[in-house]
């Protein structure tokens, strides 16, 4: 044992960045590069509805870091199944929803969704992560079955969905943008980038603004990262401030944004406008943010102070199917809005006589036009899966998040 | 070193903020500093890396957080308050105890991995004491997952904090130009009163640890194990009570030092917490040289100022890599440590 303590500590070191990766929030799964699957249904036109019922899957993260989106998500595809089945379902056949837990990781997101493959489902509607997404959509590829995405925004999700992969919320495409115009009509010129390197939603979310902000004249005086779990940004921070920012754009999620405002202002940067995109959307944010973080400003998919009839029959219906209770984020709507989405296709489908499988519904979800959902209208003819919403910006208060602005997507891309 | 030069072309040094990231940097330093001695001290008196450390680490941060609930900082109680307009001012005595309950209750849980997982050990294989703390260490982060609170992962409210003032000293104002353009930044040092409470208890938790070794009793039966674990117990020295005091005594360190980051700094919990401050702790004990309590301190406050130093120069994104990069070097250039002894040990 001459080099005892050499041994050790090169032991150490592999269990360290073991149980290092094993703690990750979020493993970047850029690309989708997941390698090929094993033991999905069969080949070739998917599932098919047979049986009593048609059965239509739900991934979402019941447990882990991204719980409170899981848990919105599930009401709201629940509610909406309940709703269709209630008016009648698809002639008289009602539709099941059968629900798999992704624990906020992409590879449980993936075995998930295997999982619903096996039980016969025609159609996966989730996630909410991007990363998870991505290795969901590797099964779904496979297995030649529609997925509909329900709070995944990196624009790669879509591409090269062979007419299978859709969402219904907007992409960091518009996300970005959106912010970085709301910063620049807010009279903000030197703004600082903080970006959580390990998620893929955090830097893809970060690069689009930085350009755009750019374009429109504004300066980008920082870029710093760090990673998730991480808890104190002084070095960064330090860096940013001698760049004498008006602005800092935080695009990670609310884990990390909260403590890191709380940072910011004790650094003596008071004045600074924070903003972020719709990862801070979690009541989570104001109560790990404090003060800190009310009068923060971040892009959300919809507010429930809107006065559009959906949102506020949605909110009704929620509230009676949920002992009273509010969605705490806006996974609720959206993850309804992808059921309903879904539902709705499936009943066109019916009406029309054609078939009920995965190859003609993954069609007909690609023919939605105008459909009324609570985030906004949606079409998806005449696109590759990425709905055109309008994107809104809301304020962060105390007591939770008010309505600000509402964009369009003709007004933030047009040069 | 050709490669290296391209990297090189991006730094652009900017002393004017220097003076502020070295204070960042003991800050994060003193953290790493506090974990590392418990990992040094189990090493020097039973040759064990005690895997389990960071975890232990872990139980304190959820501890202070359990105490703080329980004293009516929890997220409904306070909102129950925001609703009824109560006052929710914090006291310093909130804090301490905190901070002694999650050091009890880390050293009790020390005691507790000791008795139950090394001892039945201690004469087996150092390769299987090894495995062993591997395993606790694994065991604990997932039953933490099926125990502990961490959905959504839960954070230390800050009403509880009453230091929450920021000290600034200004040594030169910046000159800003036309449009907010910084023609020369600012010198100054901002610390919080919160950090500067978590620097003055570390340097007091250390204070007293060397009086523990040096004065008393049980701190010289410590040394005398460490010196010579066999020869110790056979000269009537009671071992098994010198490990488990060493156990709880760093144990409490990292219930500490866990207790002071979830309080100040505000990070949130989650069950694997505890793994990215316990490797960066481990490798700040054996760049210290492991077995060495004064060079877990120096090897702490290296690695923290490193850290910060990479950043400083414009790499963020290499900050975590520079932990490994150091233990790779320590261990090629001085295997023993900064500190530590280089002798050949007797198989």
């Amino acid at each position: 044992m001459k080099n005892g303590l050499l041994q050790i500590a090169a032991c150490a070191l592999a269990v360290g960045s073991l149980s290092f990766f094993a703690g990750c929030k979020d493993p970047s799964a850029k690309g989708g590069e997941g390698g090929t699957t094993t033991g999905t249904s069969g080949s070739g036109g998917g599932a098919s509805a047979s049986g009593d019922t048609i059965k239509i899957g739900l991934v979402a993260s019941l447990n882990g870091e991204q719980r409170p989106w899981g848990v919105d998500c599930e009401a709201g595809a629940q509610l909406a199944v309940k709703l269709f089945n209630e008016a009648g379902g698809v002639d008289g056949k009602m539709v099941e929803l059968k629900v798999e837990d992704s624990n906020s990781k992409p590879e449980e997101g993936k075995s998930a969704t295997e999982k619903l493959v096996g039980d016969g489902v025609i159609v996966v509607i989730g996630e909410v992560a991007s990363g998870i997404t991505q290795q969901m959509k590797t099964v779904a590829l496979e297995a030649k079955i529609p997925l509909v995405a329900v709070g995944a925004t990196n624009p790669d999700i879509t591409k090269d969905g062979q007419g299978l992969i859709s969402r219904v919320c907007y992409t960091d495409d518009l996300q970005g943008p959106v912010m970085a115009k709301f910063a620049f009509d807010k009279g903000l010129r030197r703004v600082a980038v903080m970006t959580d390197k390990k998620l893929p939603y955090s830097t893809g979310l970060s690069k689009t603004f930085v350009a755009r902000f750019k374009e429109l004249g504004g300066q980008i005086v920082a870029e710093e990262s760090y990673q998730a779990g991480e808890s104190n940004f002084g070095g960064q921070l330090t860096r940013v401030k001698a760049t004498n920012p008006d602005g800092i754009f935080m695009s990670g999620y609310f884990n990390e944004v909260g403590p890191m405002a709380r940072q910011i202002r004790q650094a003596g940067m008071n004045d600074v406008v924070l903003m972020g995109g719709d990862g801070w959307d979690s009541a989570e944010l104001i109560s790990n943010g404090g003060d800190a973080i009310v009068g923060g400003f971040f892009c959300n998919h919809y507010n429930d102070q809107e006065d559009r009839p959906e949102v506020q029959k949605f909110l009704t219906d929620f509230k009676a199917n949920n002992n009273g209770n509010l969605p705490g984020t806006t996974m609720g709507a959206l993850g309804y809005d992808a059921t309903a989405l879904v539902l709705d296709a499936l009943k066109r489908l019916a009406a029309a006589d054609k078939e009920i499988n995965s190859a003609n519904l993954a069609a007909e979800i690609m023919a939605t036009e105008g459909f009324k959902a609570v985030s906004g209208d949606i079409t998806l003819k005449g696109t590759n899966g990425d709905p055109a919403k309008r994107a809104l910006v809301v304020e962060v208060r105390k007591d939770g998040f008010v309505f600000n602005k509402a964009y369009e997507p003709s007004e933030v891309l047009a040069k | 070193m050709n490669s290296v030069l391209p990297l090189m072309a991006g730094i652009q040094l900017d002393w004017f903020s220097l003076p502020q990231q070295l204070v960042n940097g003991l800050v994060v330093g003193s953290i790493y500093a506090l974990i590392a001695l418990g990992y040094t001290m189990v090493y020097g008196v039973l040759r064990l890396i005690n895997f389990a450390h960071g975890e232990v680490f872990m139980l304190g941060g959820y501890t202070a957080l359990l105490t703080s609930y329980a004293m009516g900082y929890s997220p409904d109680a306070l909102r129950k308050a925001f609703a009824e307009g109560r006052d929710v001012t914090s006291s310093p005595l909130n804090l301490v105890i905190m901070l002694l309950v999650a050091m009890a209750v880390c050293a009790i849980i020390g005691a507790i991995i000791e008795y139950f997982a090394y001892r039945p050990m201690r004469n087996q294989s150092r390769i299987a004491a090894l495995i062993t703390a591997i395993g606790v260490s694994l065991f604990l982060q997932y039953a933490g997952q099926l125990f502990l609170p961490s959905n959504p992962p839960p954070s230390v409210s800050q009403d509880v904090n009453p230091y929450q003032a920021v000290y600034t000293k200004v040594f030169s104002e910046a000159v800003i130009g036309e449009g907010g353009k910084v023609i020369r930044p600012a010198v100054e040092v901002t610390i919080t009163q919160g950090r500067v409470i978590m620097l003055i208890t570390v340097v007091v938790l250390m204070a007293v640890l060397t009086y523990l070794v040096m004065y008393t009793k049980t701190g010289r039966a410590m040394r005398a194990a460490s010196h010579d674990f066999d020869s110790a117990s056979l000269m009537g020295v009671n071992v098994n009570r010198v490990v488990t005091a060493t156990f709880m005594l760093g144990s409490a360190l990292a219930g500490a030092g866990a207790m002071m980051l979830t309080t100040f700094e505000g990070t949130t919990l989650q069950p694997f917490f505890g793994v990215l401050p316990g490797v960066k702790a481990f490798v700040a004990a054996v760049l210290g040289g492991i077995g060495n309590i004064p060079g877990a301190v120096l090897g702490g406050l290296v690695m923290g100022l490193a850290e910060t130093l990479v950043t400083w120069l414009g790499y963020s994104q290499y900050k975590d890599a520079v932990a490994f990069v150091i233990l790779i070097l320590v261990l090629l250039v001085k295997p023993g440590g900064l500190l530590g002894s280089n002798k050949v040990e007797k198989v």
